[in-house]
């Protein structure tokens, strides 16, 4: 939380000679950080960033009592200018007479302290308490309700004002709420409760107050109240935590009830509100003052082994400079010298955060400060750890890619159920969000083809030379258990590339290792995506490539056409090798001859080309070389490892594979 | 015949350096030094001379035939180092025939960048889980249920029953995560650095609910502050410059005690303070040693083992390091290759 503290108002309480872009460097490199300093007429601000665990140090006499730990350290001095709290006139007692209090499980308030004020004049609080709440960026509305909100800033203490004679019968039970209660809360807004929120109810039974988030707009101040009663609590950190999360609002007070706050800090807050209450309106307070505190605060103890310090920090300080370091804080340090060791009682405003030893050492190397410490290069023993191979091929493929022209495309992780509808993906059969962000980021993707689709269709300016990849997880439910996030590799080249698309996947998967890469049909004739005459899949489980229906096309909003090749880069890297294998160089030349084919158009390539390797050892190559009309050229190198081939052994393995050609397909040589 | 010998000679001498070009001067060779060239008809012709004359007209041909193989020679040199074969005219200034040129994605030069500065002082690379359990990504490290530390990260939840043993299902809000699941596979000494997607339930200018962040995490004995100093002051000299700094600050972490904050000195006034950055600096990311009870939920003796881990945003680091001016984090993702193909 961010909190606003006026300069002035800090030195009213600290003394020292450090101007404010000092004070906010020394705090900022050893406690808190000040974001900013706002400049406001002659007045500075200071914007603080307090963390969860601090919630001492929201509040100006918190950053007071920090300031004087620290600045010191600096070389300024630094003192406290008056004590807050001060002596009491008032008796504390566990029942008065002007009000009956029940409160039906101790918990919910730790401490429930009241005071009553007679005789009160409602009007505007002076200016310079006006100003001081306008520089905390709080409006001021009344000299009752400004009070509240500066013991707030002032002490870091949540309060709250009632009109006395507002409160049903002078009766107050604090308890849980029950699902359907109602309350309309000061702001005029109208709540419907969930169970367990923490309330208080009149003797009339109706709801008066919101505990520890807003008061109820039935007992309010107004400008007819003449009783008031100031009420100083702490409330359970979580009720008031799921209290806010369920009912959607939070306050000021609420996020400082939500950390946990020192119950010890009411009295002073307490003191401090009769005295501006008598002081600005006129008001007499009633001397008995409830306060039901059924646990008070015991000091507890934390030893530390100084050991430890040089274990954390990597430098020795001395105890006795740990002390000095620690005592400012509000630590109480008994140094046992023999054992090495020191035992620290924690101050009641620290309770909540300081638990073990290492929460000392973090006290004593923010005051000692971080840039105080040297900086060495950690020297231990190295991870004797395999890498992940994956990360070697992933960057090859990245790289191989790029350097053939392609863009690399990373697109979101969560897609829309029409974008899984449009690729044929059942909705019910992939993860969902619940609480998704918006409609088009709600399921976890199984595939890369939707999200690229869109790139395409929003790139179509572009779309004549387009080449996309992306190399990241898609996202397959497993029972039971976290989804298996699968590695893909998909490409997408806009235009009728299919053969380009099959050359760059097989000249990529080369890179890698692998080989002899076969392409079948795809089989299916009900794919929803992929055009089943222009589509092959890849044997070995490897991926498709083929063409993507038109109508797929334009439900994502994409024109032209475009191939897309999707692989599985889970199995392209359980195959990736960088093994070579070494063919020893032939010694004697290989013979080429080209044979034209005439062969029915459902013959497949692959097949001929097949069935013509296999007649012979002496070849070592068919390949198509050329395509015309109904004639398809194959390319044949034949070689012998240990000497010249003779034409009329070509001959011979010749006439075979017109046989074999004719036998099995009814092929035949051109004329 | 002496002087048919001399005048062939002097022919042969300024017909050569008259050559204009390779072939002219294999035509003369030829003519002759050829077989049926002249010199070869004055030998053809030396047995129908007198005796006494056969040597001394025999010698002066040896002799003129080595001086025309000479004359040829340098003949040769000359035009090959002075040859006015080699012009011709091009406009040099026409568009060149260029490759192909792809684009990696801006996140990917970053890793690649960001890894390789870590793995040269002893760093492993890992990724793990994207959708993850409540344990690893909040109860693991220190966050128990309800605790208001979990607000900072505004976590997507996976619409699936929780596990009685890790809680809900969630897409990881930080890399943090890793550190539970690096103590799960690997004993100390641990150096890892871990580079994955996150998700947040957040979008405007500074933030995309997917994004990437990395987190180095360091377990051994006798790990310290000062040991974390030194890593983040190497990766910032390494990343931004040689004359960048880092610096740590108090701060807070569920998982880490003590917590801090990293920046970085500022690239433009090295640190003297000026309009682009808060003093001198510029906020990093988180850091901290790790808390004994995470220590401790990972199975590692706190006693024994101390170390530190240290979390940033990959798209946030490298924006801040070229000062690409890219006002909108949201243009990484929009995967608009008028963007992508600038880089």
């Amino acid at each position: 939380m961010n909190i606003l503290i006026p300069d002035s108002w800090l030195r009213e309480f600290l003394e020292t000679n450090a101007k404010p872009h000092e004070v906010a460097h020394a705090l900022s490199l050893c406690s808190v950080s000040v974001e900013r300093i706002e400049k406001i007429g002659d007045e500075y601000v200071y914007d603080i960033e307090v963390t969860t665990n601090r919630p001492d140090l929201a509040s100006v006499w918190g950053i007071t009592r920090e300031a004087i730990a620290i600045l010191p350290r600096f070389g300024y001095k630094a003192k406290m200018n008056s004590s807050a709290g001060g002596l009491s006139k008032l008796t504390l007692v566990s029942q008065v007479d002007y009000l009956t209090v029940k409160i039906t499980n101790p918990s919910l308030c730790p401490r429930f302290t009241a005071a009553l004020l007679e005789n009160v004049e409602i009007g505007p609080s002076p200016d310079w308490m006006q100003k001081r709440l306008n520089l905390c960026g709080i409006r001021a509305l009344n000299n009752v309700v400004d009070i509240s909100n500066y013991l707030m800033v002032e002490l870091g203490q949540p309060t709250h004002t009632f009109d006395y004679d507002k409160i049903g019968s002078g009766k107050m039970i604090l308890r849980e709420s029950q699902r359907g209660e109602e309350i309309t809360t000061l702001d005029g807004t109208k709540r419907h409760l969930p169970k367990g929120v923490i309330v208080i109810e009149d003797g009339k039974g109706r709801l008066i107050d919101l505990c520890g988030i807003m008061g109820g707009e039935n007992s309010a101040i107004n400008e007819k109240t003449k009783r008031v009663l100031l009420f100083v609590q702490t409330y359970d950190p979580v009720r008031i935590r799921h209290a806010c999360q369920t009912l959607s609002f939070r306050t000021q007070a609420a996020t400082l009830f939500e950390r946990s706050l020192d119950p010890e800090n009411v009295m002073p807050a307490l003191n401090r509100g009769v005295e501006l209450f008598e002081k600005l309106t006129g008001a007499k307070v009633v001397e008995k003052i409830i306060d039901l505190y059924p646990k008070p605060y015991k000091p507890k103890g934390v030893n530390l082994d100084i050991s430890l310090v040089e274990q954390v920090l990597g430098i020795k300080i001395s105890p006795q400079e740990i002390k000095t370091i620690l005592e400012p804080l509000g630590f109480e340090i008994l140094l046992q010298t023999a054992s090495h060791k020191l035992q620290a009682t924690i101050p009641s405003w620290r309770a909540d955060d300081i638990s073990i030893p290492e929460d000392l050492i973090e006290e004593i190397a923010r005051v000692w400060g971080y840039h105080n410490l040297p900086s060495t290069l950690p020297t231990g023993q190295l991870p004797n750890i395999t890498p992940n191979p994956a990360f070697y091929w992933e960057d090859k493929v990245k790289n191989t890619l790029k350097n053939w022209g392609f863009t690399e495309t990373y697109t979101y992780s969560l897609i829309s159920k029409s974008d899984l509808e449009n690729c044929g993906f059942e909705p019910q059969n992939y993860l969902r969000l619940s609480n998704p962000l918006t409609e088009e980021w709600e399921y976890l993707r199984p595939s890369l083809i939707p999200g690229n689709l869109k790139v395409l269709a929003e790139n179509q300016s572009q779309s004549e030379k387009l080449r996309l990849f992306e190399l990241s997880h898609i996202y397959l439910p497993r029972k039971g258990g976290l989804p298996e996030e699968k590695l893909i590799l998909t490409g997408l080249l806009s235009g009728e590339k299919f053969y380009e698309t099959k050359g760059i996947i097989e000249t990529l998967c080369g890179e890698l290792g692998i080989k002899n890469l076969s392409f079948k049909p795809l089989d299916s004739k009900t794919s929803t995506i992929w055009l089943s005459g222009k589509t092959a899949v890849i044997d070995n489980q490897l991926g498709t490539v083929g063409e993507i229906k038109p109508s797929v096309l334009e439900k994502f909003g994409a024109t032209g056409k475009a191939v897309v090749f999707d692989l599985d880069f889970t199995k392209i890297l359980s195959l990736a090798t960088t093994q070579k294998q070494y063919h020893p160089i032939p010694k004697y030349p290989p013979l080429i001859e080209d044979l034209s084919i005439v062969a029915p158009s459902e013959v497949l390539t692959a097949d001929i080309t097949e069935a013509i390797r296999k007649v012979s050892k002496l070849i070592v190559d068919v390949s198509l070389f050329d395509q015309f009309k109904n004639a398809r050229t194959f390319r044949i190198i034949y070689q012998h490892p240990q000497r010249n081939l003779k034409s009329e052994e070509i001959a011979k393995v010749r006439e075979k594979i017109i046989k074999v050609l004719k036998q099995k397909f009814g092929a035949k040589l051109k004329e | 015949m002496e002087e048919q010998l001399l005048r062939i000679k002097n022919q042969a001498v300024s017909l050569i350096l008259e050559a204009k070009d390779l072939k002219e001067l294999e035509e003369l060779r030829v003519q002759f030094l050829g077989k049926k060239g002249e010199l070869a008809k004055i030998i053809k012709g030396l047995p129908k001379l007198a005796p006494e004359n056969r040597s001394s007209i025999g010698r002066l041909t040896n002799e003129i035939k080595r001086t025309i193989e000479e004359t040829l020679e340098r003949q040769l040199q000359q035009l090959k180092t002075h040859s006015t074969q080699e012009s011709g005219y091009i406009d040099v200034t026409n568009p060149g025939i260029k490759p192909a040129q792809g684009h990696l994605h801006l996140i990917t030069q970053a890793i690649e960048e960001i890894s390789s500065i870590f793995e040269r002082i002893g760093f492993v690379r890992r990724r793990y889980p994207e959708v993850e359990w409540d344990w690893y990504a909040f109860e693991g490290l220190n966050m128990p249920q309800n605790h208001p530390a979990r607000d900072e990260w505004e976590t997507f939840f996976v619409d699936v029953p929780p596990s009685k043993k890790y809680g809900s299902m969630v897409l990881t809000p930080h890399t943090s995560s890793g550190q539970m699941r690096e103590m799960e596979v690997n004993r100390p000494p641990i150096r890892m650095i871990n580079i994955s997607k996150c998700f947040r339930r957040q979008w405007d200018v500074s933030h995309v609910p997917m994004f990437y962040q990395f987190e180095g995490l360091v377990i051994d004995k006798g790990i310290t502050i000062t040991h974390l100093k030194g890593v983040l002051d190497y990766f910032v000299q390494s990343f931004f410059g040689p004359k960048r700094k880092s610096r740590i600050r108090p701060f807070h972490f569920q998982f880490t005690e003590p917590s801090f904050e990293v920046d970085v000195s500022c690239g433009v006034c090295l640190g003297k303070g000026c309009k682009l950055c808060k003093e001198g600096w510029l906020e990093l990311g988180g850091a901290g040693m790790v808390h004994p009870q995470v220590l401790k939920n990972g199975g590692i003796n706190s006693k024994d083992y101390t170390g530190f881990a240290f979390g940033w945003g990959v798209e946030r680091t490298y924006m801040m390091k070229s000062g690409l001016k890219i006002g909108d984090i949201r243009l990484l993702y929009s995967n608009d290759l008028r963007f992508l193909n600038q880089f």
